[in-house]
């Protein structure tokens, strides 16, 4: 994925996963060649390099105190863990911050420094497709992808209009330290073979630890079917018009994986428990995108593999509720149904219901869904309104 | 508090913009008596500052106090069905942004919660918003609603706030006061409170039912 911070959007990410399909040869870390990798706790001893480490570790002294980064203990003990079975002796090396934004995205800077944005963590199906994105991430950090991206922008004659960049930037009085960040973050967009390097080494990492391959190929595959149902202009148009072939690349992924090849392990029952406390938040921010259509096809997704989820069934049904096309409503109040039936809905499906009902003019069903609702949840802030709509 | 980012810098350049176009980017709200966007009549008990080039479209008008980045105040001056409550500039003309949510005359106060919390979600592009408290309130001498507001942007600044609204003929008439939590937003509310009160609907909205 392209090294980006919070702000960028998903477009970008997904830009990179675009761009990063390529060769995959079986070649693992201990038997490449000195020096292709990272030594296990490096440090920059000089120059640009450590110059570019302190620039990062004074934004990642921001990103610590920043609200966005999720602090649940058993998520971050999660992806620690993960990142720690894929590189043992770089375990040391890299942090992981968890940042909530709902979108796809995971970046990492060259200090060691590794996000990973909420909406990847909803989307991710198993542990197994978490390790091909953390082992992606990890591939451009033991490649200093960043140095060596940094280096190739200064030797190009392009480099006079960055740096006009900044000084207008700075004119504008838009000089903080986190534009500066921006302005460099757009600078350090890792080339193609960049992405396609990353990839193969994250291909190589999760296999070599004992993941099923045909996972690298699924993230990707999941990422394009949602796509398709985005209503975004660019996504419609431009990302698969004019971008070429992205069902070439995904092939060459398939084809990656298979020559791997072998089982693995998939880790989807210990992805959905290790993420149980966090994943309200996940659901709750997808829904508040209001991108009907794509979040439709990612709750579906996650529908398939936890059909006993009510979280997830009430979540389909808001979508629903929300987009409010024709038909919407029947589908919605299905989803509540089925919501309820699994015995693990929440409070709110029944609001939802009451809301529905309610619309339908069916004011005594919207009646019992109300009380249904205040009685599972009984400090409602929202009692009075709920009373207020039934007189009207 | 860590400097702005994103909406600084649209903020920054659109009033550069103004400014060269040789407009003021800010006219003075006297307080007396005044009509909003030809809808609501209120009567202001400190000086504004009307912000002549809203960050938002929409059917808006925007007022602060000191400054668009610590406090604002929305009005609500008539949203029809089928639009959306604002659209920041910056984000009109992004390829990349996903359907605005719109609004819809048949819509109740929990629908119409829901819609900001989500207009605010997309247009400061932030996950952490929340609005709670509902309830039935009179406002501009109509049965209406209020909620409050929390939301913490891209700058890192957690800003609370109040929003007021009510639908008549089919449009969403209100205001929205928000600012920075700690100072300038506290310290304004009852001069708001007192703004709400004083709110009439003036001209189609007066009418309509
Ligand atoms: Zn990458």
């Amino acid at each position: 994925m392209t090294f980006s911070r919070r702000r960028f959007g998903c477009a970008l990410c997904a830009m990179g996963w675009l761009a990063l399909a390529g060769e995959t040869s079986a070649q693992n870390l201990q038997g490449a060649e000195p020096g292709r990798y990272l030594a296990p706790g490096y440090q920059p001893a000089e120059g640009d390099e450590k110059g570019l480490w302190a620039l990062m570790d004074r934004h990642e002294r921001e990103l610590k105190g920043s609200r966005f980064v999720v602090r649940d203990p058993a998520a971050n003990a999660y992806l620690r863990e993960v990142l720690c079975r894929l590189a043992e002796r770089y375990c040391a090396d890299v942090r992981v911050y968890v940042v909530r934004t709902p979108l796809f995205n995971a970046s990492m800077a060259p200090n060691g420094m590794m996000e990973v944005w909420t909406g990847l963590l909803l989307r991710c199906r198993d542990e197994a497709q978490l390790a091909t994105i953390i082992g992606h991430e990890l591939g451009h950090y033991l490649r200093r992808h960043t140095l060596e991206r940094w280096r190739d922008v200064r030797a190009k004659a392009d480099f006079g209009i960055f740096l006009g960049m900044g000084l207008a930037l700075a004119g504008a009085g838009w000089a903080g330290s986190l534009a500066q960040f921006a302005l460099l973050a757009s600078a350090f967009a890792f080339s193609r073979d960049q992405e396609r390097e990353a990839d193969e080494i994250g291909l190589n990492l999760m296999a070599d630890a004992g993941y099923a391959p045909a996972a690298t190929a699924e993230v990707w595959e999941q990422l394009l079917a949602e796509y398709q149902g985005s209503s975004a202009a660019r996504d419609q148009s431009f990302l698969f018009a004019t971008h070429p072939l992205p069902e070439e690349r995904l092939d060459t992924l398939r084809k990656s994986a298979v020559a791997r090849g072998g089982d693995g392990e998939r880790g989807r029952a210990r992805y959905r428990e290790r993420l149980a406390a966090l994943r309200p938040t996940l659901v709750a921010d997808e829904i508040g995108l209001r991108q009907y259509g794509r979040s439709l096809i990612v709750f579906e997704k996650l529908l398939a593999d936890a059909p006993d989820d009510g979280g997830l069934w009430f979540a389909k049904g808001e979508v629903l509720r929300l987009r409010g096309d024709a038909g919407d409503v029947e589908l919605a109040l299905a989803a509540y149904a089925q919501a309820v039936a699994t015995g693990g809905a929440p409070p709110e499906t029944w609001r939802s219901i009451g809301l529905v009902e309610l619309k339908a003019g069916a004011r005594d069903r919207a009646e019992k869904a109300f009380d249904a609702y205040l009685e599972a949840k009984p400090g409602a802030a929202d009692r009075e309104m709920l009373k207020a709509l039934l007189s009207q | 508090m860590t400097p702005p980012i994103r909406g600084t810098g649209t903020a920054v350049i659109l009033l550069l913009l103004a400014a060269l176009a040789g407009c003021a980017p800010f006219s003075l709200v006297t307080p007396e008596r005044r009509t909003v966007g030809g809808a609501i009549s209120v009567e202001p008990g400190m000086r504004w500052n009307r912000m002549e080039m809203a960050p938002y479209q929409g059917r808006v008008e925007v007022w602060t106090l000191d400054g668009p980045l610590l406090n604002s105040l929305v009005f609500f001056t008539g949203v029809p069905d089928g639009e959306p409550l604002f659209v920041s500039r910056a984000l009109a003309s992004d390829p990349k942004q996903e359907k605005p949510p719109v609004f819809r005359s048949a819509m109740n106060p929990l629908e119409i919660e829901e819609l900001f919390t989500a207009t605010i979600a997309r247009n400061f592009r932030t996950a952490i918003v929340s609005a709670t408290n509902l309830r039935p309130a009179e406002v501009a001498g109509t049965p209406g609603f209020r909620f409050e507001t929390r939301f913490v942007g891209r700058d890192e600044v957690e800003r609370a706030g109040v929003f007021v609204g009510t639908v008549r003929g089919g449009k969403l008439y209100g205001a929205w006061f928000q600012g920075a939590r700690l100072h300038y937003y506290e310290r304004y509310v009852p001069e708001v409170e007192k703004m709400a009160a004083s709110a009439r609907l003036v001209g189609e909205a007066a009418s309509a039912r």
